[in-house]
């Protein structure tokens, strides 16, 4: 249990190149389940190595506790980590994997007998106390991986992408068994991942990283309804947002949004947050959930009708996806419409949009403006 | 201060690395110099650097103690044998790594058991076979030897690598219309270059090198290979250290070279062998 | 790859090169036989029956111009029961095997853990250090009886500067340094050798697992006993064996150095062999291929020993 404060953190690579991490600050609440997402290549899993004291700090620090750890080794740091390939010792057997941090530390032996049995009955691994590594599957390899971490009862955990190995079913269940076991412990979390699901249903707290810096910290829903600029809007969400230049156009007290014959008003903005892109080029954002084939009767009064050609049409089970070009020839978008559509390919649909879900960023910034809700 | 007491923590180290460089690769550069010098002037201080490089000796050396002669027998011996084992040890490792039949596995049994025998189990008696063929005292009858001594590890490495050719490969190349030979000659042999060039550089330094046979099955003086060549000057002049160093550069030099320019490849190439 | 255009053939040439089979894994008989022919031949003619020959000389005494004499297993028998030239050989070359062996692969693992500490300038010290292992021992040999030298050998002139003359020695001429002289020569040819392989094998080890040893509190001598160790075993075993298999046939370096004196103190099988044959007052090929081929059974023995105690039950795979 503690708080890890991370301030201005920087790593360079010997050989030159743009730094891996670039001034990255971030503080971890006690028992917080915090996720680091972002694509391959961000920074994020040098992050967590250097929390960890596997790779060395060029700039910044790295706190827990309060207490400054750069030049602190791993060893003393009191975390445990769970390695993406579960870095079991393929030469020890399982209880032996789950005793031997403990065995180093100088744990009285029968403090860790009851320990081990304790993290394996836990986990379901009593069964396969005996057995070593190359003799489990995926699944069980990375709960010894995972036990190896709790017997240690440390302060922090830290996960370098633990799921990725495993296949689709296997890893919903385990990420439900992931968040269950971090509940009941109530330790301090940081999970690295590139999978926006992931991220979403586990953490308390997600900061997307992209080339190296922070992008955004927040809450996961906040940050899905509230992007802070266009990479995050496109990274979460699945299909991702749709993204379509638009110019601003001032009619009297009114905002208009104007792309592809399409005029909507933009009644969800301040005009103050507006008035410097008035009359010059706009991006403008909508999710595929937004656009609707039959608006919902709620947001029905102010949908915007949009005239559309199908170029595809996917379903998908429970829902379906919609491929279209905005009258028949503009920009491309993607909408989520419900299992029951008619809709075929080649045909022309009208698609309902809602102003007040509109996204806008800044053309060159790609920063989000600021929305009233 | 912590860093520099990080560096200090590994000065031992650093000292022994330093040290063991030295004692790894001092002796090379120990003959050199001594090949250069004249023996009075060795004698005098043997670890001394040339005052004036004499390189008269090596022409000495070449003409006038024989290891021209030396030089020519160890290149066409071991250029021979390395060429013969090379075309044949391929064949074989092609045949038992592409097809399967009946006996392929106590052919390949009996081939690969050659890496254990020792040489005193054979050496013997490849003396009176050669004898009775009159290949003894020739270079002849050592390529061959020497083609049978490295026949084994050669098939060995390369029927590893030519197993693990995709099959596919193959059969495209069958239903191009492909006759056995040619697949051989046209796709194994071009895809295993690198495998052969292993097999090349082992058998090379190993048959360069190579004494006991040499010494058991050739006594003139003018079909000496470089490593006789120098035992038998050791034994007429003893005492005559610069020259015998001279002679010992004139067989190590070419093995120099070719490790400066091809140290990667050549380290492979010797640990081929060992490595699983 | 382009279609070729089948050249004109000559029947035997086609009958030789074989027709296109459907399954790339079968070929007629006369094709396989074309392939393995040469290598069988050559193998057949200069490895198999010079061996054969061998068993057949052992139990015979084959005198000048080739007169043979059945003399059943007395060469065996005299050879174990009253030839002590035979079992000081046997214990030099144990002794030098089995000091050598384990020398050897230690100090290429202590060689390969020195390069994989992330030193300065590690890629030129492994070029450096794998030289030695490209000379003939003609020239090692050469080198190191210079270097053994009395008078002006370097052995005993360093460890004159270091005060140390009480420990200078003949190396070479006294019957109990001479082995031990030997030994070291060896090991500074191959410890280069086992350095390049231990290398590899610790760059292939798994990052992540060496990271979970460190955060599971292991300096770097537990990470080395418990962790590095264990996982290197199976090509620690492999150079063990395969140093072994080497030593116990070891001739070239003895020969060269010490001919086996001074008084057999560095006699060897394999000398003790070489001298039997060529350089003993009576001429007979029968006696010492019984010597090579009891060593060759007993090279044998100790092989399949050491491979059944050494071997790992399961495959350790990662």
């Amino acid at each position: 249990m503690a708080t890890v404060t991370i301030d201005e953190l920087s790593k360079r690579y010997a050989g030159g190149g743009e730094p891996a991490v670039k001034a990255v600050s971030l503080a971890v609440a006690d028992g917080e389940f915090m996720v680091l997402l972002g694509p391959s290549g961000c920074g994020k899993s040098s992050v967590l190595r250097m929390i960890a004291g596997l790779e060395p700090i060029t700039a910044g620090t790295v706190a827990i506790d309060g207490r400054p750890v750069n030049h602190v080794p791993a060893k003393d740091r009191d975390i445990a980590m769970v390695f993406q390939s579960y870095a079991l010792y393929p030469h020890m057997t399982v209880h032996a994997n789950l005793a031997f941090g403990l065995r180093r530390r100088s744990v009285p032996g029968d403090e860790i007998d009851r320990r081990v049995r304790g993290v394996a009955e836990k986990l379901g691994l009593t069964p396969f106390l005996a057995r070593k590594p190359h003799a489990l599957s995926g699944g069980q390899r990375q709960r010894v991986a995972l036990g190896r971490a709790i017997v240690r009862d440390p302060k922090v955990f830290l996960f370098d992408e633990p799921l990725s190995n495993l296949d689709a079913a296997l890893r919903v269940s385990t990420r439900n068994e992931l968040i269950k076991q971090q509940h009941e412990l109530g330790t301090t979390t940081i999970y690295v991942t590139h999978d926006q699901v992931e991220a979403m249903t586990m953490g308390d707290r997600i900061c997307i990283m992209n080339k190296g810096e922070v992008v955004q910290i927040g809450k996961p829903l906040e940050v899905y309804r509230n992007p802070a600029d266009a990479f995050v809007a496109r990274f979460l969400g699945n299909p991702p947002m749709n993204l379509l230049p638009a110019r601003l156009e001032q009619a009297g007290d009114r905002t208009i949004a104007r792309f592809s014959d399409v005029a909507v008003e933009l009644t969800a903005y301040p005009i103050s947050a507006l008035k410097p892109y008035v009359g010059g080029p706009v991006t403008l954002g909508v999710r595929p959930e937004d656009l609707y084939e039959v608006p919902p009767p709620a947001i029905a009064s102010r949908a915007l009708q949009i005239a559309a050609r199908v170029l595809a049409v996917e379903p998908l089970g429970a829902e379906t996806l919609l491929m279209l070009t905005i009258g028949g020839a503009g920009p491309e978008i993607i909408a989520r419409v419900g299992r029951d559509t008619n809709l075929r390919t080649g045909g022309d649909a009208t698609i309902a949009l809602d102003p007040n879900a509109l996204h806008l960023f800044d053309p060159t910034t790609t920063k989000a403006i600021a929305r009233v809700a | 201060m912590r860093l520099w007491l990080n560096h200090l923590r590994r000065t031992p180290l650093l000292l022994f690395l330093v040290l063991y460089t030295i004692v790894s690769g001092g002796p090379f550069l120990w003959v050199m110099s001594m090949s250069l010098r004249t023996t009075p002037e060795i004698f005098d201080d043997p670890y001394a650097l040339p005052v004036r490089l004499h390189w008269e000796k090596f022409a000495n050396a070449w003409t006038n103690s024989n290891y021209g002669t030396y030089f020519w027998n160890s290149l066409i011996v071991v250029v021979t044998a390395v060429a013969l084992v090379t075309l044949i040890g391929a064949m074989a490792a092609h045949c038992l790594a592409r097809y399967r039949f009946r006996g392929s596995r106590l052919v390949r049994f009996v081939i690969l058991s050659g890496m254990i025998l020792p040489p005193q189990l054979l050496i013997l008696s490849l003396f009176q076979i050669l004898l009775d063929y009159g290949l003894y005292n020739s270079l002849a009858g050592l390529i061959i030897v020497y083609v049978a001594t490295q026949l084994a590890m050669t098939v060995y490495i390369l029927e590893g690598f030519f197993a693990q050719l995709p099959q596919d490969l193959f059969d495209a190349a069958r239903m191009d219309g492909y006759a056995d030979f040619e697949i051989f000659w046209r796709i194994t042999l071009p895809i295993g270059l690198p495998a052969i060039f292993t097999t090349v550089t082992l058998n090379f330094i190993l048959l360069w090198n190579e004494y006991l046979y040499a010494v058991v099955l050739l006594t003139d003086d003018e079909k000496r290979t470089l490593p006789l060549g120098i035992m038998h000057f050791m034994g007429g002049h003893q005492l005559d250290v610069g020259m015998i160093a001279t002679g010992l550069m004139i067989a190590i030099a070419p093995v120099i070279l070719l490790y400066a320019l091809f140290s990667e490849t050549m380290i492979k190439g010797m640990t081929a062998g060992a490595v699983r | 790859m382009a279609e070729p255009a089948a050249p004109p053939r000559t029947r035997i040439v086609a009958w030789l090169m074989g027709d296109s089979v459907a399954d790339s894994r079968q070929a007629p008989a006369r094709t396989i036989l074309l392939f393995l022919a040469p290598a069988l031949l050559v193998y057949a003619g200069f490895t198999i029956y010079p061996v054969l020959r061998t068993f057949y000389n052992s139990v015979h005494t084959i005198g000048p111009h080739n007169v043979q004499t059945f003399v059943g297993l007395d060469n065996f028998v005299a050879l174990v029961t009253q030839d002590r030239v035979f079992w000081k050989a046997v214990a030099n070359t144990t002794i030098f095997t089995v000091v050598g062996t384990v020398a050897d692969v230690l100090g290429g693992l202590l060689l390969a853990l020195c390069l994989f500490a992330k030193v300065p300038l590690a890629r030129a010290m492994r070029v450096i250090w794998f030289t030695p292992v490209l000379m003939s021992y003609v020239i090692v040999g050469i080198i190191w009886v210079w270097l053994y030298d009395y008078d002006w050998g370097l052995v005993n002139l360093v460890l004159g500067w270091l005060g140390l003359e009480s420990l200078q020695h003949s190396w070479l001429g006294d019957p109990a340094t001479a082995l031990w002289a030997v030994v070291v020569t060896h090991l500074w040819k191959w410890l280069g050798f086992n350095m390049i392989i231990c290398l590899a094998a610790l760059h292939a080890l798994p990052e992540e697992v060496l990271g979970a040893a460190e955060l599971d509190n292991c300096g770097w001598f537990a990470k080395l006993v418990y962790i590095i160790i264990p996982m290197l075993r199976p090509t620690l075993v492999n150079l063990l064996v395969l140093s072994f298999i080497g030593k116990m046939m070891m001739f070239d370096l003895v020969w060269i150095m010490t001919a086996g004196g001074p008084l057999w103190s560095t006699e060897t099988v394999s000398t003790y062999v070489y001298k039997r044959a060529f350089n003993w007052n009576t001429f007979d090929l029968g006696y010492p291929s019984a010597i090579a081929v009891l060593w060759f059974f007993m090279i044998l023995l100790f092989v399949t020993l050491m491979t059944r105690l050494l071997r790992q039950r399961d495959r350790v795979e990662f």
